[in-house]
C-alpha cells in the first residue's frame, strides 16, 4: 500500500502528467458530472485548475504575476458559468467581456508595467489589453457552437503552453498546455454526447481569458517573442472555416486540426523569430 | 579648573572619534553574491549576481552594526548564456518566472541589524531577505574580515567573504523541485570603503 502511495506520489509529480493527464481526465470528469446542469463547460477551468494544484506554485502571498492569472482564469470562470445560468447572451457579449477582462489584464500585469519607460508602458500595456480584448472577443462569441468553443480552448491552450516553454517558462508552459488537456476533456465528452454538451461562456472566456494571459506572461516575464501571439489570436478565427454536418465526431476532429494549425505557426514563430526569422 | 577640564577633552576626543559609527560603501567591483545549488543530485552548480549595492555599519565600541545590500537579479550569470539549439539557455531559464522572475521582481535585498563580535571582528549578522516578493530571515556567517587602508589610494577599508543558506522553495520558488535542490548557499565577497 505504502508503495503504491509513493508511486502515485511520484507520478503526480511528472510535469507531463501535471499538466496533460490529469488536468485532461479531470476536465472530463468534471464535465460530465456538470453536464446535467449545463455548466459542462466549467471542465476547462476544473482541468486547468487541478493542474495549478498538481505543479503546486500557487499562493496568495505574494500575488504575482503567474499567481494573478489563476486567480484572473478562476474568476472568468465563476463569471462564466453565472452568465451561462443567468444571462442569455446576445452578440454585445463578446465586446463586452472583451473590454472587462482587457482592463483587468492591466491588473495582472501592473507591478512589470510600472518597472518600465512610459513609453513601454503605453505600448506593452496596450498590446496586453488588445490581445486580451481580441481574444476573448473572438473565442466567446463561438460559444454556442460547442466543436469550434472547445477545439479553440484546445489550441489556444497548446499554442500559449508550447510557446511558453520555448519562450523561456515551463511553469506557464504547464499552465498554457493544461488548460489544452482540460479543453481535450471537454472535446472528448462531446465527441461522446453529441451536439447536445454545451461550451458556454464558462468555457470560451476561461479558455480566451487564460490563454490571452499566459501568452501575455511569457512575452513580458520570459522571452516569448511577440509575433506568437499574432499567430496565437488567429485561432478563435480559423476554427470558423467550414465543418461538415456528419458524422457529428469530425466536427470537433477537424475544428481542433483548424485550430492546431494557428497554434502550430504560434509555436514555430516561437522558435524562430529569436534566431533572426521574422515575417 | 577650566584648563584641566579642556586638557582632559582634548585627550578623550581621538577616542571618542574612534568609538564612534563607521559607515562605508560596498565596492560593487569588489562585492558579488554567488548560490549553489544542487543539480539532479549529482553536481553542484554554481551562478553568480554580477551588480549589487549596498552600505554598512559598525560600532565596534558598542558591539553593533547594520548591513544592507541590493543584488541586481538580472545580473545573473552561470556562465550559459548561448541557447544554441536549445529552446533556452540555462541564464535565461533563471531569469524567467520560473526562478527569479527578474522582469517581475528586479532585486532582492538583505537587510540585517542583529551583528554579533568576537572581540572587535564581526562574526555574524542576521537580518531578512527579500526575494520574490517574500521576506524570510538569513543569517551569514562571516568567514573572513580584515579592516585596513587601501594599498594605493589609503582609504580605510573593510571587507571578507561571508556565507548562508536559505530554502528557495519559501520565497516561492518551487519550480524544478526536487530534481533542481531546494537548498541553496550563499556566498557572499564583499569590500567596503569607509565615507
Amino acid at each position: 500500500m505504502y508503495e503504491l502511495l509513493s508511486s502515485l506520489q511520484e507520478l503526480l509529480r511528472n510535469p507531463i502528467v501535471q499538466s496533460s493527464v490529469l488536468p485532461l481526465v479531470a476536465g472530463l470528469v468534471c464535465a460530465a458530472v456538470l453536464y446535467p446542469l449545463r455548466l459542462e463547460g466549467l471542465g476547462a477551468a476544473a482541468g486547468f485548475l487541478v493542474a495549478v494544484v498538481a505543479i503546486g506554485n500557487f499562493a496568495f502571498e505574494p500575488l504575482t504575476v503567474t499567481r494573478k492569472i489563476v486567480v484572473l482564469g478562476a474568476g472568468a470562470a465563476i463569471f462564466g458559468a453565472l452568465f451561462d445560468l443567468a444571462v442569455k447572451p446576445t452578440r454585445f457579449t463578446g465586446p463586452a467581456l472583451g473590454a472587462i477582462f482587457g482592463a483587468a489584464a492591466l491588473w495582472v500585469f501592473a507591478s512589470v508595467l510600472v518597472q518600465k519607460t512610459p513609453l513601454e508602458v503605453a505600448t506593452l500595456g496596450a498590446g496586453v489589453v488588445a490581445l486580451t480584448a481580441w481574444l476573448v472577443t473572438a473565442t466567446v462569441s463561438l460559444h454556442y457552437n460547442s466543436a469550434r468553443s472547445g477545439a479553440a480552448g484546445l489550441g489556444l491552450g497548446l499554442g500559449a503552453g508550447v510557446s511558453a516553454v520555448l519562450g523561456a517558462s515551463a511553469l506557464i508552459g504547464q499552465y498554457g498546455m493544461a488548460l489544452a488537456a482540460a479543453c481535450g476533456g471537454f472535446l472528448i465528452l462531446l465527441m461522446a454526447l453529441g451536439p447536445r454538451v454545451s461550451a458556454g461562456i464558462s468555457l470560451t472566456l476561461t479558455a480566451s481569458v487564460l490563454a490571452a494571459l499566459l501568452s501575455a506572461g511569457a512575452v513580458l516575464l520570459a522571452q516569448l517573442h511577440w509575433s506568437s501571439l499574432a499567430a496565437l489570436a488567429l485561432v478563435p478565427v480559423i476554427v470558423r472555416l467550414p465543418l461538415p454536418e456528419t458524422p457529428l465526431w469530425t466536427r470537433p476532429v477537424l475544428a481542433s486540426v483548424y485550430a492546431l494549425l494557428a497554434a502550430g505557426g504560434a509555436c514555430a514563430l516561437a522558435w524562430l523569430a529569436p534566431r533572426g526569422w521574422t515575417f | 579648573m577650566l584648563r584641566v577640564t579642556l586638557g582632559a577633552l582634548a585627550l578623550a576626543l581621538p577616542l571618542a572619534a574612534s568609538a564612534a559609527p563607521e559607515n562605508y560603501t560596498l565596492d560593487p567591483y569588489h562585492t558579488y553574491a554567488h548560490f549553489a545549488v544542487d543539480h539532479l543530485g549529482v553536481s553542484l552548480m554554481w551562478g553568480r549576481f554580477d551588480k549589487s549595492s549596498g552600505k554598512f555599519m559598525l560600532d565596534r565600541a558598542a558591539k553593533k552594526g547594520a548591513l544592507e545590500i541590493n543584488i541586481e537579479t538580472a545580473s545573473l550569470t552561470t556562465g550559459d548564456i548561448d541557447k544554441g539549439s536549445r529552446p533556452r539557455s540555462r541564464d535565461e531559464h533563471l531569469k524567467g518566472a520560473d526562478f527569479f522572475n527578474v522582469a517581475e521582481f528586479p532585486r532582492m535585498s538583505f537587510k540585517a541589524s542583529d551583528v554579533r563580535f568576537d572581540g572587535e571582528k564581526p562574526i555574524e549578522v542576521a537580518g531578512e531577505l527579500t526575494l520574490l516578493g517574500a521576506t524570510k530571515p538569513l543569517a551569514l556567517k562571516i568567514e573572513r574580515w580584515v579592516c585596513k587602508d587601501h594599498p594605493f589610494s589609503k582609504k580605510p577599508m573593510c571587507g571578507g567573504n561571508a556565507s548562508g543558506a536559505i530554502k528557495r522553495s519559501e520565497f516561492g520558488m518551487k519550480y524544478g523541485l526536487p530534481a533542481v535542490g531546494d537548498d541553496i548557499r550563499l556566498y557572499v565577497e564583499f569590500e567596503g570603503y569607509k565615507e
